[in-house]
């Protein structure tokens, strides 16, 4: 394996998205308090209660996820995309890096955007609701099992789109409804049922209800939503790594 | 103990060519960019790659250096099969594309200093320097890329084709919109690679760039390799001489076994030495002072290599 490469590949994403800290790390933090000011206070937030903790606190998790799986999606997606259409795919192609040294590069650049956003989110939410962390080994898995999902997911998006309306499709129509379907705003186990059944099969569930069992101690992640997640990673890491390694709509 | 007294350890290995291309094919839905073609290239050589718009050569360049997906045939480098192995061989390649492309969010030389990263070498800052005075951009180096004019972006790519120090590197129409004094620096350069033993395969519109620099000449067209050879055995064998005579004072006619046209004013006469066929242009000239014409100037010329490309592509259409 080119580690230098690989290395090179990693220092390269995270420097290119500090270059511009308001569009990709500050704009991202903004709107997520926004949501966390408004669904939090604004609309009753700060009387009613979930699950016995304040709502303004139960959405912290909901939030650093939202910010973490928005921005690991987007940087991976835009700069796989953008790197195609400049044309500087040129330079990736040429050079020994394989399929594993670009998926490594792309998406652990990807995986430190998300986290740092999702970390500073939750930064802001200390101001509003005081720490809480109840199992920082649950809170970490969760954390990184989500940017990692949707770093990979980013990726496809970036290997597959050829037009900048369809990765502009992604966030539309799949982050938004996945993320506000997932159990951001809300418990899906208050669900009436088939909805509280069919929104189990959404990945961004056990992602939520994993972070809020680390943070809050609340509703303890199920082995069956880790192992759906687990196998999820597997499958878009296989996905994407077979789509490298043939230059699907990356070579002619 | 081999039969001509020497040990199995003592016979020199033989050299694998840098480039060995075999029956490389490449078809799209409605066009075969490449046919067939098959093509070796050998360690410290400059070979140019001539061909109209469209012929295949930055088709089989891209084959090459992992853009394009070859459709059959074999493609090895430093005797590597790249079906085998496609990773190993490109530690020691580099390209210049032909196409301009530059990441804006990086000065030039961090895009250097990233570019060696991909070829996994350490940061070698004196070799980023060096390339940077060679392609005076030494000025420019911690400027942002998209601050770069034309030809210096053109001039990024070659020094991040080099920055890793390759054995083999491909120039896809390096000099395009380069002006005229620093093409010149850039051939200077390309023969200082060679003299350091590194391969370069070039592709060119300007053929007084082939002419300058190269040691064999390619021409491909529709995807068919029409012509391999040395550039001096090429163009001794189709190049031809023109002998153009002025004359003081009308020439009725020309003496009987003088060959050539006389113009219709009867002040000029031109001559066209065919390689290897009929009188040599001396020869023709000794005629014409022998009939004691009133000769007023003369000049000659060698056919250009532009010249020679155009027939073989003329005769390569006429022949499919």
């Amino acid at each position: 394996m080119n580690l230098i490469g690989a290395r090179t590949l990693l220092g390269k994403e995270v420097r290119r998205f500090l270059r511009v800290p308001g569009q990709t790390v500050l704009q991202p933090l903004i709107s997520t308090s926004l949501y966390f000011v408004v669904f939090g206070y604004t609309l009753g937030g700060r009387q009613a209660q979930v699950e016995g903790v304040p709502y303004v606190q139960y959405i912290v998790p909901g939030l650093v996820f939202l910010g973490v799986a928005n921005n690991a999606f987007l940087n991976a997606s835009s700069s796989f995309f953008i790197t195609k259409i400049q044309g500087t795919i040129v330079d990736l192609l040429v050079a020994p890096l394989g399929a594993t040294e670009l998926l490594f590069g792309f998406i652990s650049g990807a995986m430190v955007r998300g986290l740092l956003v999702g970390l500073l989110t939750w930064v802001v939410a200390l101001f509003f609701t005081g720490a809480h962390l109840v199992n920082v080994f649950e809170t970490a898995l969760f954390l990184g099992l989500s940017a990692y999902v949707f770093s990979v997911l980013g990726l496809l998006a970036g290997i597959w789109a050829e037009k900048f309306e369809q990765i502009n499709f992604f966030p539309t129509f799949l982050m938004l409804p996945l993320t506000f379907l997932g159990g951001v705003f809300y418990s899906v186990r208050g669900l009436p049922e088939p909805f509280r059944t069919i929104s189990l099969f959404n990945p961004v569930v056990h992602m939520v209800e994993g972070l809020r069992a680390g943070m809050l101690g609340l509703e303890h992640s199920s082995p069956v939503g880790l192992a759906l997640l687990v196998t999820l990673a597997l499958a878009a890491t296989a996905l994407a790594w077979t789509m490298l390694r043939n230059g699907y709509r990356i070579k002619s | 103990m081999l039969g001509n007294g020497r040990d199995w350890w003592q016979v020199p290995r033989p050299v694998a060519p840098v480039l060995d291309v075999d029956s490389l094919m490449k078809a799209y839905p409605k066009q075969r960019a490449l046919d067939g073609v098959s093509l070796t290239i050998e360690a410290g050589e400059i070979f140019a790659l001539l061909g109209p718009n469209g012929a295949g050569k930055t088709t089989l360049i891209g084959a090459v250096c992992g853009l394009v997906r070859k459709t059959s045939g074999t493609v090895k480098v430093f005797g590597i099969d790249l079906d085998v192995d496609p990773v190993t061989p490109r530690y020691q390649m580099g390209l210049v594309p032909q196409e301009i492309n530059f990441d804006p969010f990086f000065t030039v030389r961090e895009s250097l200093r990233i570019q060696q990263g991909y070829f996994g070498v350490a940061p070698d800052l004196a070799r980023i320097d060096e390339l940077l005075e060679a392609l005076a951009l030494t000025s420019k180096a911690d400027q942002p890329t998209r601050a770069l004019s034309g030809g210096m972006k053109r001039r990024l790519l070659i020094a991040k084709a080099l920055v890793h120090r390759p054995r083999l590197v491909f120039l896809d129409e390096p000099t395009a919109g380069v002006d005229v004094e620093l093409r010149r620096d850039l051939w200077a350069y390309v023969r200082k690679l060679r003299a350091e033993g590194t391969t370069v395969v070039l592709t060119t519109h300007y053929l007084e760039e082939a002419e300058e620099l190269a040691d064999r000449v390619g021409i491909i067209d529709q995807g068919k390799l029409l012509l391999v050879e040395e550039k001096t055995a090429l163009m001794k064998r189709l190049g031809e001489r023109h002998v153009k005579v002025r004359f003081a004072s009308k020439v009725a006619a020309l003496p009987a076994a003088l060959e050539g046209t006389l113009s219709t004013d009867g002040l000029s006469y031109a001559f066209v030495e065919q390689p290897a066929v009929g009188p040599r242009a001396a020869e023709v000239l000794q005629r014409i002072f022998s009939a004691g014409l009133p000769v007023a100037d003369v000049s000659t010329g060698s056919a250009k290599l532009e010249d020679i490309l155009l027939r073989v592509l003329k005769q390569g259409k006429a022949a499919t």
